[in-house]
């Protein structure tokens, strides 16, 4: 791998973890939010630990399951599927929240449970981006770290001043994407030595294809009330449970 | 009654312009003070999955009540009375919003008056927001 290579691979890397990393740290964020203050900081150490933690088996697994015959293009299509999924509004009806626990090792339980489900998108998308070298892989974990950490303040504000950003995100994961499928073992298997361009046209198709749809579907899509106000009297102390709707 | 509306992130240049709307009222502008704070929305749907909409929630009010506090608390101290409003949305499109359904007259609000960088990564707040309200627009530095 050639220093430019090496490079804009490091690039997408970070792009990615920007992209679909952020909302690590809100979970953790809120997780922790009932914890009593001591108790706080810890668990969010437990929870940024476990966050990398799964990350490195996860994208390790990822990469020797990618050298595997068609398993390339399983991970296109789901990456193609995670790249169209950045570009929807949010389901309002969505998911019934797991309850916030008031002690530790419930927070850190469902940071934990939350780090692997939200890590998966992130990790195809790296081990993806990363063609298999461990080296940027590695990278990729510590590059993600402070964006865990840190980051989802600057990075809800990015989104908040440049939408075109995710648009962007989604181009990167179609593109990624695109690679990745014309590089599968299986397919070379079938048409012998693909010529090199193959794969950068793949790659513009899949962009294209993330995009188009994404922006489609999001158009179809009805858009929810975009302002939504905050009653500024609940008392935060509240015992748990449904408040009803205050006006 | 000049309907007012400030919007503050409790920032010291938010509050600035909180100090501008007191001089307003003590040269003796009769004000409607109402002071919005927006929250920019933090839930995607991994985090709804994962976290109660109640705790997400009481985790704008408490956002919402640290960046509004200050600017109350000078607005108390001038003896000017004024209304809170906290929302979730796109920062300039709420406070536009707000604008607009409270009639303003005026809006208030600080601007960060960052390095050109910053200002060309990040953008300004008060250029979406003068560019989307029709009443005039008081920036304060």
């Amino acid at each position: 791998m050639d220093a430019s290579t090496f490079l804009i691979a490091v690039a997408q890397i970070i792009m990615i973890d920007i992209l679909l990393g952020g909302d690590n740290a809100v979970v953790i964020a809120l997780a922790c939010r009932r914890l009593p203050e001591a108790q706080r900081a810890k668990g969010i150490f437990w929870g940024v630990v476990g966050a990398i933690a799964v990350r490195i088996v996860l994208i390790f697994f990822a990469v020797q399951l990618l050298a595997l015959p068609w398993l390339k293009l399983l991970g296109a299509v789901l990456l193609v599927w995670i790249g169209i999924k950045l570009l929807l509004p949010e389901d309002d009806d969505a998911h019934e929240g797991m309850a916030a626990s008031d002690n530790l090792w419930g927070a850190v339980r469902t940071v934990i449970v939350a780090d692997v489900v939200m890590s998966l998108d992130n990790v195809i998308a790296v081990a993806g981006a990363a063609h298999g070298n461990m080296a940027l892989v590695v990278f990729g974990i510590l590059v993600s770290v402070p964006i865990i950490v840190w980051g989802s303040r600057f990075v809800l504000k990015l989104m908040d001043r440049f939408p075109a950003v995710i648009t962007l995100g989604g181009a990167l994961l179609g593109w990624i994407a695109g690679g990745m499928a014309v590089s599968d073992s299986a397919v070379a298997g079938h048409f012998g030595e693909l010529p090199g361009w193959l794969k950068y046209a793949s790659g513009a198709a899949g962009a294209v294809l993330v995009v188009a749809v994404g922006k489609w579907l999001a158009h179809r899509h009805a858009r929810k009330a975009e302002v939504i106000e905050i009653s500024l009297d609940a008392p935060s102390g509240a015992p748990r449970g449904k408040q009803g709707g205050q006006a | 009654m000049i309907t007012t509306l400030i919007a503050v992130d409790g920032s010291d240049h938010s509050l600035r312009a909180v100090d501008a709307v007191c001089r307003l009222a003590a040269a003796g502008l009769a004000m409607d003070v109402h002071v919005l704070n927006v929250q920019i929305p933090v839930e995607s749907g991994h985090v709804r999955m994962f976290v109660e909409a109640d705790a997400i929630e009481g985790y704008y009010r408490q956002e919402g009540l640290a960046a509004l506090a200050e600017a109350c608390a000078r607005l108390d101290r001038a003896g000017i009375a004024h209304t809170r409003h906290l929302a979730v949305g796109h920062v300039a499109d709420t406070i536009a919003h707000y604008a607009t359904q409270l009639k303003a007259e005026q809006v208030v609000m600080g601007s960060h008056g960052r390095g050109a960088l910053r200002h060309a990564l990040m953008g300004s707040v008060a250029t979406d927001v003068i560019r989307r309200v029709d009443a005039p627009v008081t920036l304060v530095r």
